[in-house]
């Protein structure tokens, strides 16, 4: 069971490395889909070979091309989850800064009608409320190639 | 229309705080928000009240006060309300000095009066308020527990050496306020700004709050278990996107 293990560890290991880098360029979403498109594609030669996978499997030390398989399933899947995650972070945080500009702007209207906000007040911070991915932030913004 | 919202509680010298804004984000508060934020208003001329989302009428007890209101389309979580309601302070003329403050009453307006004049007085850029300062009065026990850990926890928390890493009453200059970005939308973004604060160059003190805890803030606060969501969400922000 040696080599599998090894093989395994490694491959989550690599994985949660390039997954959580900071860096997202474009050749790593490419990667990403080349991944997918190969584990695809092994996939669809392991049910029509099956002892070829049983073959590979034996090599490494793993009693049937099923379990092989399923282990790489396993990785693969942990794997998709975090990719998941950040993209969904990723979105939730554009519907928060598109919800954040759209009731500031209404809040300006409304809280004119309602006398609290002085009417040059409102006019100064039209360009104003939508600052959020100016070059004075500390938190580094998500940016297109970082999905 | 007046020049400058004028408050409508006694004043206790309102004027000279013209230039701080207090933020409270709302949350299904409206059994006490109206009367938190009457008696903010007292203290503080400028008022900006961040209802996100709720669905019992807060909106309406916001409204019926001189406070501003911003209402978030959909519940974004109280780390998204604050940095809305600083968005809106900021971009209003004159704002120094920005304060959060809780909108279920369990601070107090004159200790967020002295952590303004702290921050005027020009020794820090940051106050935060701590319940652990001094005397710990009046802090549950499991609370102070939780809290603890939560500062235990956080290595930015120990390098500022700050006592209670999770009080909602803070004071910022206009300087950090223009830095600060909160993204974390949830409960997370008291972490953050901990963190945010850690790694900048920002002067920051802790002052001593009393906390009034009353059976209403007592069956909202954070739990333990709330605890483990706050470290995953930092720790996966941590590592990059």
């Amino acid at each position: 069971m040696i080599a599998i293990q090894f093989l395994l560890i490694a491959a989550v290991g690599l994985g949660l490395l390039l997954f959580v880098r900071r860096w997202h360029g474009v050749g790593m979403q490419a990667g990403k889909r080349i991944g997918l498109v190969a584990f695809a594609l092994l996939n669809v030669y392991a049910v029509l070979r099956p002892d070829d996978v049983t073959w590979v499997a034996n090599r490494l030390g793993v009693g049937r091309g099923a379990d092989l398989i399923l282990y790489v399933l396993v990785i693969a899947f942990v794997l998709g989850m975090l990719n998941f995650y950040l993209r969904f972070k990723t979105m939730d945080r554009r519907l928060t800064e598109l919800a954040r500009t759209i009731a500031i702007r209404e809040a300006e209207l409304v809280n004119r009608e309602r006398g609290v906000l002085a009417a040059h007040n409102v006019a100064l911070s039209v360009p104003a409320a939508e600052p959020a991915t100016g070059p004075a932030t500390v938190i580094v913004p998500v940016t297109e190639e970082q999905r | 229309m007046p020049e400058q919202p004028v408050p409508t509680g006694p004043g206790s010298g309102p004027e000279s705080a013209a230039d701080v804004w207090v933020v409270i984000p709302v949350f299904n508060e409206a059994a006490v928000v109206a009367a938190v934020v009457t008696e903010v208003l007292a203290g503080f001329p400028n008022v900006v009240c961040v209802d996100d989302g709720s669905t019992d009428g807060s909106a309406a007890q916001v409204a019926s006060t001189r406070a501003h209101l911003v209402r978030h389309p959909i519940n974004l979580g109280q780390g998204a309300a604050l940095q809305t309601g600083l968005t809106y302070a900021k971009a209003r003329s004159g704002g120094q000095f920005f304060v959060t403050f809780d909108a279920d009453g369990q601070h107090r307006v004159d200790d967020a009066q002295r952590m303004v004049a702290v921050a005027r007085s020009g020794t820090s850029d940051v106050v935060l308020g701590s319940r652990f300062l001094d005397q710990a009065t009046n802090v549950p026990r499991l609370k102070r527990l939780v809290l603890r850990t939560a500062v235990a926890l956080s290595p930015t928390a120990r390098r500022l050496h700050l006592s209670d890493a999770h009080n909602g009453l803070r004071v910022f200059s206009r300087p950090v306020a223009d830095q600060l970005r909160i993204t974390m939308s949830d409960m997370a973004h008291a972490s953050e700004i901990v963190t945010l604060l850690a790694r900048s160059a920002w002067r920051v003190e802790e002052v001593p709050v009393t906390i009034n805890y009353t059976d209403y803030s007592k069956a909202k606060g954070q739990s333990l278990v709330n605890g483990v969501n706050i470290l995953f969400d930092l720790s996966m922000k941590q590592r990059g996107r």
